[in-house]
């Protein structure tokens, strides 16, 4: 198989990405990633401190996209970031956004205090003080993680077993759409393992130049889901950027012994279930659901080439109306838009797909990214879902 | 288990063409990607055939058409299919509401950046040059700090033409970018979208732009394919613009894809990006599936038909090592001279063919791909655009004519 390879050299100066960037779109600033990434990397050979607004990039990865030569013109910006990072001090609002698993780890102490500690005047002040947007849609933390939830479930055993990563978002954030996934998946006779040691993907961590910390996660990670992989378990995810992290970027990244095994058995919950279609196994017994929806696919979703799975999935529940919204990048990028100097410019990243959204009339989203979702909610005022919740709507109703 | 009719390799002008020919026949389609392609950063008009192989130049392109040779691929699927293609770009084009102009009983001769004049043969609104040749008065307009074009160079080089020996006259724009980032001509098509940009435009030629004057102007009349910034400015100004051709990166071509991606999501093409296709899976002389080889694993897409469209050596689509020339899926022949030193011609500027241009995949009259004795080697695979062996876009100025052409072939036999 063909492998990501580093060489900048493959870049022949296209200008492909620049002109599909929107960070580039959106901020005059931003040099774009032929010259953040590719072309950059060969002054960094000559000299060590420099460095072209590379802080601009988003990791959206609409770069990489639309590079005909396949180079992984964003990894190589983040190398270069972490790489400036080992001589210049991170500030500590970097740190707090890298470090979502610890923060949520404390929330899920003392939820309440959490929340509202967060969403409260006095705190967004220290928030901003700190360098975090007082605009930006930050989540609100769960009242019960779902790794705890998950405990409580009662699954019907079967012989079939998956293995499910929540992540971060998931299981201090939405556990809902966690719990969803394994009733999903008991309805198609899969018993659900959640992993209780893995630890966070580590893509917060990449994209703020905390690589080492990234690299300690993704060995835990990948010796974990490696077992697994060795029983024959299939590894499902439901946010996809710790799926992207998980089967492409550890290996772009990270030299982890028996990461292209782990990487061969990462599934989308959707592509997962469409495998099971196609081999005859998917239970179709679907109640029809006469809703509307607008479905906006998230950029590291579209980066993986597996097409639209959920888009797939959720059109052959009966009489439900899905239109693709194709209206390119949320802005938000994981914790980019959080980012206090960084509002604006996911705002108006967005602002294409807010509009598509406001003009098309329809009040409900389905994105399977939850920081999508955040920044879909945040600039449109729209209900926004996890595709599978829709999935299992309608299992239920039947 | 999910099955397309017809899976098309490959995003460029001949794959979304293909795609789109075959979803209006009502087939289930997958459009497989690697990278936005070469024609989002291309110059967007549909040069159909301006030189014949010893460089003289065609009376029109139907004409032209009739002298060229029998391997070449427009005499392979005829001059009614060409024909047809035409007329199913220039529907297609109004339809979607960004009409194109032109037809083959004419070239459309299209003012450069360097001041020269190229053969075309369709081209978006914005392009035809005929206000120039009608107008007295020309204005060219540059824009400050935008690379690669001077007004000057144009007004000079294009009065020595004859029918634009005009009274020319030059006029910057500044649109007041700030950041250090190069000012690309996409930089000021998305200035202009916004009302602003349009107020400002119309402020700084208001001067020198007389009504009824022809306004030479860089291919920056907005990022979409529709002409309402053209029409804004032209309301505004009372005069007509032309855009002229430059080097990459043009916004003609990005609005072009735009257009075609629109019309083929409308027309319920799939599309897989970053779906990087490693070979095909074969009973016989049947394709039955495609696999797409990506970081993580390999994954098969069953399919009644292929499209090949995967593009020439910039592409990706055929391979010229050291010692060897391939095209990576099918693995099928390609027609290159046994020596090396016989692909290219020593006199780089000679205006002479280059041999290597029509290396490429040798097809019969429905495009499917054949050995060198004539015979078929996969009967459900169809091959378009440059992949195709037997022309010399360069120097014909036939690049998107063939792709436009045997994409169309393609979807209509598949």
């Amino acid at each position: 198989m063909k492998k990501h390879h580093y060489n900048p050299d493959d870049c022949t100066a296209c200008t492909s990405c620049v002109i599909h960037c929107p960070v580039a779109q959106a901020v005059r600033e931003f040099q774009g990633p032929k010259l953040a990434g590719p072309a950059g990397e060969r002054f960094r050979l000559m000299e060590d401190d420099w460095e072209t607004a590379l802080e601009y990039c988003s990791n959206c990865k609409n770069c990489d996209i639309s590079c005909p030569s396949r180079v992984p013109i964003s990894t190589l910006t983040m190398k270069a970031r972490a790489q400036y990072y080992k001589t210049h001090k991170q500030s500590f609002r970097d740190w707090l956004l890298s470090h979502g698993e610890q923060m949520g780890k404390m929330a899920s102490l003392t939820p309440t205090l959490a929340n509202l500690g967060m969403n409260n005047i006095v705190s967004k002040a220290i928030l901003k003080n700190v360098g975090i947007s007082d605009k930006a849609p930050l989540p609100a933390y769960a009242s019960e993680s779902f790794s705890k939830q998950f405990k409580k479930i009662k699954q019907q055993p079967t012989a079939n077993k998956a293995v499910f990563y929540p992540g971060c978002f998931i299981n201090y954030n939405q556990p809902q759409v966690g719990l969803d996934v394994v009733a999903v998946l008991q309805v198609n006779n899969f018993e659900v393992i959640v992993p209780e040691e893995a630890v966070c993907c580590g893509s917060p961590l990449v994209v703020n130049g905390y690589m080492d910390e990234a690299e300690a996660n993704a060995h835990k990670n990948i010796a974990i889901l490696q077992d697994y992989v060795r029983k024959g378990y299939p590894i499902i995810t439901a946010c996809t950027s710790c799926g992207l992290m998980l089967k492409q970027e550890y290996q772009e990244l990270f030299a982890s012994k028996g990461v292209e095994q782990v990487a061969g058995r990462i599934y989308d919950i959707s592509e997962f279930l469409l495998e099971l279609y196609d081999e005859g196994l998917l239970n179709t017994n679907f109640a029809r659901q006469e809703g509307r929806y607008l479905y906006h696919a998230p950029c590291h979703l579209r980066v993986q080439g597996i097409g639209k799975p959920s888009l797939e999935l959720v059109r052959m529940i009966p009489a439900i109306e899905v239109i693709d919204a194709d209206a390119g990048c949320c802005g938000i990028s994981g914790n980019y838009g959080f980012k206090a100097e960084k509002y604006d410019i996911a705002m108006a990243v967005g602002n294409n797909l807010f509009e598509t959204i406001k003009a098309s009339g329809i009040g409900s989203v389905l994105s399977e990214c939850g920081t999508c979702r955040l920044q879909i909610a945040h600039g449109t005022g729209v209900k926004t879902e996890h595709p599978i919740a829709v999935v299992r709507s309608a299992y239920n109703q039947k | 288990m999910r099955i397309s009719d017809v899976i098309v390799i490959g995003g460029g002008l001949a794959g979304l063409t293909a795609a789109i020919t075959a979803a209006g026949r009502g087939k289930g389609v997958t459009l497989m990607t690697s990278g936005a392609g070469t024609l989002a950063i291309g110059g967007g008009t549909i040069d159909l055939l301006g030189y014949l192989e010893n460089n003289t130049l065609v009376t029109t392109p139907r004409a032209g058409l009739r002298q060229l040779p029998p391997e070449h691929p427009y005499s392979k699927v005829g001059s009614q299919v060409v024909e047809e293609a035409v007329q199913f770009f220039l529907t297609m084009c109004q339809e979607e509401g960004f009409r194109y102009t032109g037809g083959l009983d004419h070239v459309q001769w299209l003012p450069t950046a360097i001041g020269s004049v190229k053969p075309s043969c369709l081209v978006p609104l914005t392009m035809d040059s005929t206000p120039i040749q009608a107008a007295s008065h020309v204005v060219v307009v540059g824009f400050t700090r935008l690379k690669d074009y001077f007004p000057e160079l144009i007004s000079k080089g294009l009065g020595n033409i004859p029918g634009f020996q005009k009274e020319y006259e030059e006029v910057m724009i500044d649109p007041g970018f700030t950041g250090g980032r190069d000012v690309t001509t996409l930089d000021i098509a998305r200035w202009l979208d916004t009302i602003q940009g349009q107020q400002a435009c119309r402020e700084q030629l208001a001067k020198q732009v007389k009504p009824g004057s022809a306004v030479i102007i860089p291919p920056v009349l907005g990022s979409r394919p529709s002409y309402v910034v053209r029409d804004a400015l032209e309301r505004m100004l009372a005069c007509k613009f032309v855009e002229v051709v430059i080097m990459p990166t043009a916004v003609v071509g990005l609005r072009l894809r735009a257009m075609l991606l629109q019309r083929a999501k409308r027309l319920g093409v799939t599309i897989m990006e970053q779906a990087h296709v490693a070979y095909t899976v074969q009973e016989g002389k049947q394709v039955t599936a495609v696999v797409t080889g990506n970081i993580d694993r390999e994954r098969s897409y069953p399919a009644k038909a292929v499209i090949l469209a995967t593009g020439g050596f910039f592409g990706g689509g055929i391979i010229a090592e050291h010692d060897s020339i391939s095209e990576p899926i099918f693995n099928l022949p390609v027609t290159a001279p046994t020596e090396r030193e016989e692909w290219g011609t020593r006199q780089l500027f000679a205006n002479a063919a280059q041999p290597f241009a029509k290396i490429g995949i040798q097809v019969d009259d429905g495009l499917r791909p054949v050995n060198a004795d004539g015979q078929v080697l996969l009967e459900n695979v169809y091959i378009a655009g440059r992949n195709l062996a037997g022309y010399d876009h360069c120097l014909e100025k036939s690049g998107n004519g063939v792709a436009l052409v045997s994409g169309y072939k393609a979807g209509l036999n598949c």
